[in-house]
């Protein structure tokens, strides 16, 4: 009898222990994360309820900021530029991203990983520095001005596109392009590796061209990453505000302003924290629905194709 | 023939695409660096010219006056403090999510995790602002250091769980069965095993420490506490004012990371990557 | 590995444990170590000189007071003053406007009253600089000048040279555009990419012009509209400027400071600017260069209600101290304040070309254009700036509503009605 009990008691004994090390290596990860950014949110999440100006009791005003954001025209042509921002990246950097990945993994071209080392720069440099660099050359006094004043032969040229309300967007959304394609190049030369090379092989003895073997072997092997790179694409889009912000601002007259720049505004400028709260529920809350549907979408392709 | 010709049809194409991007990617960065060295009037007078003399004088003064050196220190300070201790959180809690199998509890941190994925750093600012100054860790190191910690801990959650999750589990049943400790069993069999995600973990996370701007520029008040980014944005206000200040400014921001780069290329490629490919 | 690993985490971290905590620790023990935030762009050299001069004197004055600077610019320094505000953290020594301009930190207890120091001194400086700045005759900050936030800065040698002289009226001087720019020349220099310059710099002044003191007094007390015919033919006249291709090209992308770079490089032959700028202009112009530099106003404007030639006119900006100040920190950052608009400070501003509100003796040895500015002050009568009597937040509706305007996407009565609709719904002045 003593024997079983003791049995028991280590049991207890060793399932207690194993209880204590989960608690001691979770813990502390849970607990920075949790009063860091959780806190922070749940926090945000009950002043986008009420309306505060920062100072004296938050007023409880029920869904009236979420009306506001909604009808706010300024808001409406952030979000915009936003679906600008996924456009670029799904339409822009996944292509581009691709078509170089595909010509180094098949080395096409001799000095590939060169090539790949120098797209990939831009990814190391800060945010900040890309936009002040870029600024100095979309800029009035900048790079392209100085050029194309030379080019057109007339002084007064301006490198006017910030001014136009519809292509304001375009030179933010070059830089985007210009930052983040090698990321997208990466990601695929390396899901491009591992694809099994004797597929290519089998595929090369067949006689398949250069074209085939992209259409048939290729995309299908890809298809799965290109949307997880779409996720990418949509979150990191949604939460762009470095670049922009010290790019543009957000100017002029709000024509490159994005969500976040909106919500930052409307904290810190208009001092608008219930209202600030609230379009930050609304920026998870969209890159959330986004990501949901895009996932339902993709399950319905593989489904009808997989 | 005709296939050969069509080969290299497709080459030439290739060289064309690669070339023009890639001129596109490092010209901007080579005028960068080379006007940095001109005085503000040669960058008037002509934005394309190389520098008459190369003059360090742009470099010093920026670097005294932005008190870059302080700014470096607080860069490296920042960047490797909250790296290591975001990679080691984020082994441990991999580890525990990967090998407990505690399948409800872990799966629900798990998610909850990868949620933050998703969250804005800019959401929380407000919030985070009045709870730092609520438990006195505004203006402190400290407190730009634990929120770096946070931000950094989703994704390195998920690279470190997915990693250890295909490590075998004998091993490490064996070293149990045997009375060693879960501590034990972390230190000398899961992080040796785990070295190649560790580095990828180290790399990633230090290049976005680096780069971080917006809680530095928002949480503290202080010079003195200011990393390069901040100290560089500093420059921007009215940068219209000096470009020679401006672009050594950017020079200073930029060469260390792109230093860090040629060294660490492979694996910061992998970082990249590993969030990506199909397991 | 691991141990390696983990011995040179140990001793990384107990060498940085040091600055880890301390630098949070100072700031309340130590009365002599002061945190400043200062409104200083760090690209301007004469700005720069300007300020590292005052703080060399300040610490031969002062050796045992030691203060941690941070500087930023434009709207920047206000976005970063009301995060600091908000999260508690305000520096000890702020860089203040006398105005609405940073109302929002001086209004809401943020900052200590100054008038109890000031006794007894407050004879020394011009009358305008001690005007009240808060609701019971506070002293928010001590004004280092009085400013003018208009001066349209003109280059008599290239006038000269294209046959020109300064016009009377506003037709003139868009005849005279064509002249300037077949020269290759820009005819006004300004640049807008903050928002703030047209609405600080040209439309304060141009208010006063199309509506005289009468309607801006009654706008400042809430009693006026902005779709009123005053404003909008004030924004007009920015329109009409705008379609003449009078300013610089790409004025709404550019930073501020293109503009007088411009100027300085004899690019341009009026630059619209603050008296702010005769600092910049002392230390950037060559030396032959500044006896044709002339301070006018904007010409007369067609239906002129106002005062021929008046510009906008406000108490200048200084620096105040942090209300959570008391006993010796308190006066130590007193004495910054002092050193900073009282004589010692003064003395080294007017040096490098400001006209201090301090009154110091006349010196024939002042620079030249300090000397410009200071007739310029006491001959021209000036209006209000809008943002010095109109809420900040406002002007983040109006400043974005001109750009709007000078693109063409909108028409100046409708830029007009959406900053009244603001003002009408939120602005303190109709409170």
């Amino acid at each position: 009898m003593p024997l079983l009990s003791e049995g028991i008691e280590t049991r207890q004994k060793q399932r207690r222990k194993k209880r204590n090390s989960y608690a001691l290596l979770v813990g502390p990860s849970v607990f920075l994360y949790g009063v860091f950014i959780i806190f922070p949110v749940i926090f945000s999440g009950v002043f986008g309820f009420t309306e505060w100006d920062g100072v004296g009791i938050p007023q409880f005003i029920g869904f009236d900021n979420y009306v506001s954001i909604f009808s706010d025209p300024v808001f409406l042509f952030d979000l915009r530029n936003n679906f600008l921002i996924v456009a670029i990246s799904v339409f822009g950097q996944l292509p581009i991203g691709f078509v170089v990945a595909y010509i180094i993994y098949r080395k096409l071209v001799v000095g590939g990983k060169v090539f790949e080392t120098v797209l990939f720069l831009p990814i190391t440099i800060s945010a900040v520095v890309i936009a002040i660099l870029w600024n100095q050359i979309f800029g009035p006094s900048g790079l392209l001005t100085a050029l194309m004043r030379l080019l057109v032969n007339d002084p007064r040229y301006v490198f006017a596109v910030f001014e136009n309300r519809v292509f304001a967007m375009v030179p933010i959304l070059f830089v985007i392009l210009w930052m983040y394609t090698g990321v997208y190049m990466i990601i695929f030369i390396a899901n491009l590796q591992s694809i099994s090379p004797s597929v290519f092989e089998a595929a090369v003895i067949d006689g398949a061209s250069e074209g085939q073997i992209l259409w048939r072997i290729v995309i299908p092997a890809m298809t799965n990453i290109l949307f997880t790179t779409s996720i990418f694409a949509i979150s990191g889009s949604l939460k762009s505000f470095d670049l922009i912000f010290a790019m543009t601002g957000g100017g002029p007259a709000h024509y490159t302003e994005v969500v976040a720049i909106y919500m930052y505004l409307q904290t810190f400028r208009f001092y608008n924290f219930g209202y600030g709260s609230a379009v930050s529920v609304v920026i998870v809350a969209l890159s959330l629905g986004l990501i949901t549907l895009l996932r339902v979408s993709y399950k319905r392709i593989e489904k009808r194709f997989g | 023939m005709i296939a050969h010709q069509r080969k290299l049809g497709i080459v030439i194409v290739s060289y064309v695409v690669l070339i023009v991007l890639a001129l596109i990617t490092i010209l901007p960065l080579i005028w960068l660096l080379y006007t940095s060295f001109k005085p503000h009037k040669e960058i008037i007078e002509n934005v394309f010219a190389l520098p008459r003399v190369f003059s360090m004088d742009n470099y010093q003064r920026t670097w005294e006056f932005g008190r870059f050196g302080i700014a470096s220190f607080n860069s490296i300070f920042y960047s490797t403090v909250a790296t290591l201790l975001t990679t080691l959180l984020a082994l441990m809690t991999g580890y525990g999510f990967a090998k407990f199998g505690y399948k409800r509890l872990s799966g629900f941190l798990y998610y909850f995790f990868i949620l933050g994925l998703l969250i804005t750093v800019h959401s929380v600012l407000v919030p985070l602002f009045i709870m730092e100054s609520f438990l006195n860790l505004d203006d402190t190191r400290l407190g730009i250091l634990l929120p770096y910690i946070a931000f950094g801990l989703p994704f390195l959650v998920y690279l470190s769980t997915s990693y250890i999750r295909t490590i075998p589990t004998a091993l490490e049943e064996a070293a149990l069965i045997d009375g060693a400790s879960y501590i034990r069993v972390f230190w000398s069999i899961i992080v040796p095993m785990s070295r190649p995600v560790i580095g990828t973990m180290l790399i990633f996370s230090f290049l976005s420490n680096w780069n971080e701007f917006v809680f530095v520029f928002t949480l503290t008040s202080k010079a003195t506490l200011r990393s390069l980014p901040v100290a560089v944005n500093a420059f921007a206000g009215g940068m219209a004012r000096d470009f020679g200040l401006l672009f050594s400014a950017l020079t200073i921001a930029t060469i260390p990371m792109i230093v860090f780069y040629f060294v660490f290329r492979k694996k910061i490629a992998q970082g990249f990557a590993a969030g990506s490919i199909k397991e | 590995m691991n141990k390696l690993f983990f011995i040179v985490f140990i001793a990384f971290l107990i060498i940085t444990a040091g600055p880890l905590f301390s630098e949070g620790s100072s700031e309340t023990d130590d009365p002599n170590t002061l945190t400043g935030f200062h409104y200083l762009d760090q690209a301007d050299r004469a700005a720069v000189d300007n300020f590292e001069a005052l703080k060399a004197r300040f610490a031969e004055l002062h050796p045992e007071i030691t203060i941690e600077w941070e500087y930023l610019v434009n709207e920047p320094y206000h976005n970063k003053l009301q995060t600091l505000v908000t999260s508690d953290q305000l520096p000890d020594i702020v860089f203040l406007w006398p105005g609405k301009r940073t109302g929002n930190v001086t209004g809401n207890g943020n900052i200590k009253d100054l008038s109890p120091w000031l006794e007894g001194n407050r004879d020394n400086f011009s009358v305008a600089a001690m005007a009240p700045q808060g609701q019971n005759g506070e002293i928010w900050e001590l004004p280092e000048q009085v400013t003018s936030t208009h001066v349209m800065f003109t280059n008599d040698r290239l006038l000269e040279e294209l046959g020109l002289s300064f016009p009377e009226t506003m037709e003139e001087l868009i005849e005279q555009g064509e002249v300037i720019r077949e020269a290759g020349l820009i005819p006004i220099a300004m640049d807008n990419k903050d928002g703030w310059q047209m609405q600080s710099t040209f439309l304060s002044a141009l208010v006063e012009r199309t509506g005289g003191m009468e309607w801006y007094d009654r706008a400042a007390k809430g009693d006026a509209q902005f779709t009123d015919p005053e404003f909008i033919a004030a924004l007009d006249v920015i329109k009409t400027l705008n379609d003449n291709d009078m300013f610089s090209p790409g004025i709404n992308q550019a930073e501020y400071g293109t503009a007088l770079t411009d100027f300085v490089n004899e690019r341009a032959v009026y630059l619209i600017d603050g008296g702010w700028r005769t600092t910049n202009l002392t230390t950037e112009l060559d030396d032959d260069l500044k006896p044709h530099i002339s301070y006018n106003t904007f010409p007369d404007i067609p239906n002129q209600k106002g005062r021929s030639g008046s510009t906008a006119i406000v108490t200048g900006t200084g620096f105040g101290m942090n209300a959570n100040l008391e006993g010796q920190k308190a006066d130590n950052a007193w004495k910054w304040i002092w050193f900073y608009s009282g004589p010692e400070g003064s003395k080294i501003r007017k040096e490098f070309g400001s006209l201090p509100a301090y009154n110091l003796p006349a010196d024939s040895n002042d620079p030249i254009l300090l000397q410009k500015l200071g007739t310029f002050l006491s001959e021209t009568p000036g209006g209000y700036v809008l943002d010095a009597v109109l809420d900040g937040e406002g002007m983040a509706v109006l400043h974005p509503q001109i750009q709007e305007m000078m693109f063409g996407n909108v028409t100046p009565e409708e830029a007009a009605a959406t900053y009244e609709e603001w003002v009408a719904a939120n602005d303190s002045s109709r409170k």
